[in-house]
């Protein structure tokens, strides 16, 4: 990451767009990840279960797709900005073992009486649009 | 996107009485520290000072090295085997994460999904602090669907750091329903 990036309120506008950025879902990074977040339930990282339920292949857990909406927030922010809220975190599409998974951001409001910075979040892959919410960030 | 179906069956009015309750509780086994951070950011590839060095922390305004934000759901686990625990024999159940306790309130219902989920935070997590996860039940709304009959029930999971301060708040809504009877011919 960037050190030098510490976006100020005053620098952001409606429209702004965030990222970009994007990961590789391979059965061995959701197992790293069920690890480290240690949400182990097997629709994660087992196949078999995983389509027994009926999704295509093993897939990402809220977890993994909240930290890699942060990671895109703070990669944009820098060092000195707040992520307060993240919001009405739905799921539209599994994102799964193959998929490439894009976050991005967009600017929808901004607030210098409180410095509060509204992006509405999404993730895609090559099936359209897979998760979407809405983030609180505060600026300095 | 239904995930696999568990959770307690029983009336509705069984599961309106534990509206308000508090129906999880658990203490994170591990404290905030850099190792965990550390996998944590691996397979997202984050890379974030204020998430492993100090003197970064320090210069933004906080005293040690912060754990991210979303990282709270994980730091307010339990472990899922303990000193004393009976050791495990193949063809043992699969440990479930413990945070949906939606499923330990009793409702006439075989399957689920999840909803929406929201999150606001509060107090960093800062290296050394210990999380606790306490879960009430928030409410219940009725409603049928195509997939059928059910109800969206929201918990409410408050998390807070060894000195009792918030540092957290997630909203986990879930729809658990019964599908509708097929019709024979």
């Amino acid at each position: 990451m960037n050190m030098d990036v510490h976006r100020g309120i005053a620098s952001v506008s409606v429209g702004d767009e965030i990222g970009p950025i994007s990961i590789p879902v391979t059965l061995q990074r959701l197992v790293m990840e069920a690890g480290a977040n240690r949400d182990f339930s097997l629709i994660h990282h087992d196949r078999d279960v995983a389509r027994a339920t009926g999704a295509p292949d093993a897939y990402m857990n809220t977890f993994f797709i909240a930290g890699m909406f942060e990671r895109l927030l703070r990669e944009w922010m820098g060092l000195k900005g707040q992520l307060n809220k993240i919001q009405n975190l739905r799921m539209k599409v599994f994102n799964c073992v193959g998929d490439t998974v894009e976050f991005k951001g967009i600017v929808e409001s901004v607030d210098e009486s409180n410095n509060h910075v509204a992006v509405a979040l999404s993730s895609n892959t090559d099936n359209g649009v897979t998760v979407t919410a809405i983030a609180t960030v505060t600026l300095p | 996107m239904s995930e696999p179906s568990w959770g307690k069956y029983g009336t509705w009015e069984e599961a309106e009485s534990y509206l308000g309750k508090v129906i999880g509780e658990d203490v994170g086994v591990d404290a905030v520290e850099l190792g965990s951070i550390r996998r944590w950011l691996e397979p997202k590839e984050f890379d974030c000072a204020l998430h492993t060095d100090r003197k970064a922390a320090n210069d933004a305004g906080y005293r040690d090295v912060l754990a991210p934000s979303t990282m709270v759901f994980s730091y307010g686990l339990p472990a899922y085997w303990s000193p004393g625990d009976d050791h495990a024999q193949i063809g043992d159940e699969p440990r479930q994460i413990p945070i949906p306790v939606i499923f330990d309130v009793p409702a006439p219902c075989t399957l689920s999904f999840a909803s929406n989920i929201d999150m606001e935070f509060f107090e960093p997590m800062i290296v050394g602090d210990t999380i606790t996860r306490t879960s009430r039940l928030a409410s219940i709304s009725h409603k049928e669907l195509r997939v059928g009959k059910g109800a969206f029930m929201t918990q409410e999971d408050t998390y807070t750091n060894q000195n009792g301060e918030k540092v957290a708040v997630v909203l986990l809504t879930i729809f658990r329903f019964v599908p509708p009877e097929r019709k024979e011919g």
